[in-house]
């Protein structure tokens, strides 16, 4: 079963400095019939003006993964220093028993374009940490990149999560097919970054969301003629 | 749990009581209390400010990413953790001039069964202590720790954690 989440039925909120829209309930959007899916919590798509953003504030048990779609943000936690990640880069934090951090776009010129996801995590009072690594952009043409994952084997190239849940990005030309299977029980999640594609037949613009259920294949098709991205979540 | 608010209030130049702030707010955090973290301001002139390394750039960056405690802050708080850079042992007239608007908020009786801390242990540690105590606020004494980030971490936990049995108790 895929039931869609149109883009255009997302909570929107625009703040001058930042427009954003949330898939699922954030902040002060709340829709009772959107609360997540599985243990994804929250999506959000995020622009964010030139140096500004989220000042110093705190999670607990959540993990938090940034992705980057255009431009390029600062961040700054209590573990550590002052870090800029842009596109082709996996941004993941275990606030666990508690992190506090800011969060800014790092232009003074260009507004920087994101998506922000929330997975909950299996346990409580995890040790806190964060993950950054790079990837070739060819990493994702026509493939999936995984991007986090709860194998500590694969550490060096995917950032380690508290949850059983794969989150992965891909890129599809036009007409480019990409299959995944779907394990018996597993759980399926397809948000669209940029273009358009063909979920299992079923036409998902960018901003779309998908739930998959007792599908057990995920066939995606790029339908957009300057190419298309989305972020695919295997999910228990 | 019963919810608590703790309030981290912070003078920084350099950004070395800054970090120490993120990791009382860890510490406040750490004992599920919900957070806020507010600069006090850092009028001081630019060629002063350019005389010392790293004053001027981080100035310029705690300036967009941190905004000034209102009164707003100190009655959404159970607790109010402060820090303040070694100084002569006094306090900065822009520490003084936050003190006189907790001082007035408490003269309309809204500071009533609220804390005070403080998570540095530099020198003005006493002044900033006596003018909690103008403020009425229940203070809670810093642990002494020779390693400065712990002892901000635990003061942060230890003050959630007290501001959590005293709304339990009030």
């Amino acid at each position: 079963m895929i039931t869609i989440r149109h883009g255009s039925d997302r909570g929107h909120g625009d703040h001058g400095w930042r427009e954003s829209w949330h898939t699922f309930s954030f902040g002060n959007y709340n829709d009772p019939a959107h609360m997540g899916f599985r243990s994804l919590r929250v999506m959000n798509e995020d622009r964010i003006a030139p140096g500004r953003g989220f000042g110093a504030h705190a999670h607990r048990d959540m993990e938090i993964v940034t992705y980057i779609l255009e431009g390029s943000l600062a961040h700054k936690d209590n573990m550590g220093d002052r870090r800029v990640i842009g596109p082709n880069t996996i941004q993941a934090m275990s606030a666990g028993t508690g992190v506090v951090h800011s969060e800014f776009n790092a232009s003074e010129k260009e507004p920087v374009h994101l998506l922000q996801i929330w997975i909950e995590p299996a346990m409580e009072d995890a040790e806190p940490s964060y993950h950054q690594i790079s990837f070739a952009p060819a990493e994702k043409h026509g493939k999936l990149k995984l991007l986090a994952s709860p194998d500590p084997a694969v550490a060096q190239t995917a950032a380690v999560i508290h949850q059983d849940a794969r989150v992965y990005a891909a890129e599809l030309g036009d007409g480019e097919t990409l299959k995944q299977p779907l394990a018996r029980g597993r759980y399926g999640w397809v948000q669209v970054a940029r273009g358009s594609v063909l979920l299992n037949g079923r036409k998902l613009d960018q901003g779309d969301g998908a739930a998959v259920s007792d599908e057990p294949e995920l066939s995606v098709t790029g339908a957009s003629s300057d190419g298309a991205e989305f972020l695919l979540f295997d999910l228990a | 749990m019963q919810d608590v608010n703790v309030v981290v209030v912070f003078h920084s130049r350099t950004g070395t009581t800054e970090r120490l702030a993120l990791t009382a707010a860890v510490g406040a955090v750490q004992g599920r209390a919900f957070i806020r973290l507010r600069r006090l301001p850092d009028p001081a002139d630019q060629a002063i400010v350019e005389s010392a390394p790293g004053w001027k750039e981080n100035r310029a960056r705690m300036d967009m990413e941190y905004v000034a405690p209102r009164d707003a802050d100190a009655e959404w708080a159970d607790a109010i953790l402060v820090g303040i850079a070694d100084g002569a042992g006094v306090l900065s007239a822009d520490a003084e001039r936050y003190f006189d608007s907790l001082a007035a908020l408490r003269a309309q009786g809204k500071l009533e069964g609220k804390i005070g801390a403080s998570f540095t242990q530099g020198l003005p540690t006493a002044s900033l202590y006596a003018a909690m105590c103008r403020a009425g606020l229940i203070t809670v004494p810093p642990m002494p720790d020779p390693d400065a980030l712990e002892a901000a971490r635990s003061q942060g936990r230890r003050v959630a954690d007290m501001a959590r049995s005293l709304r339990r108790k009030l």
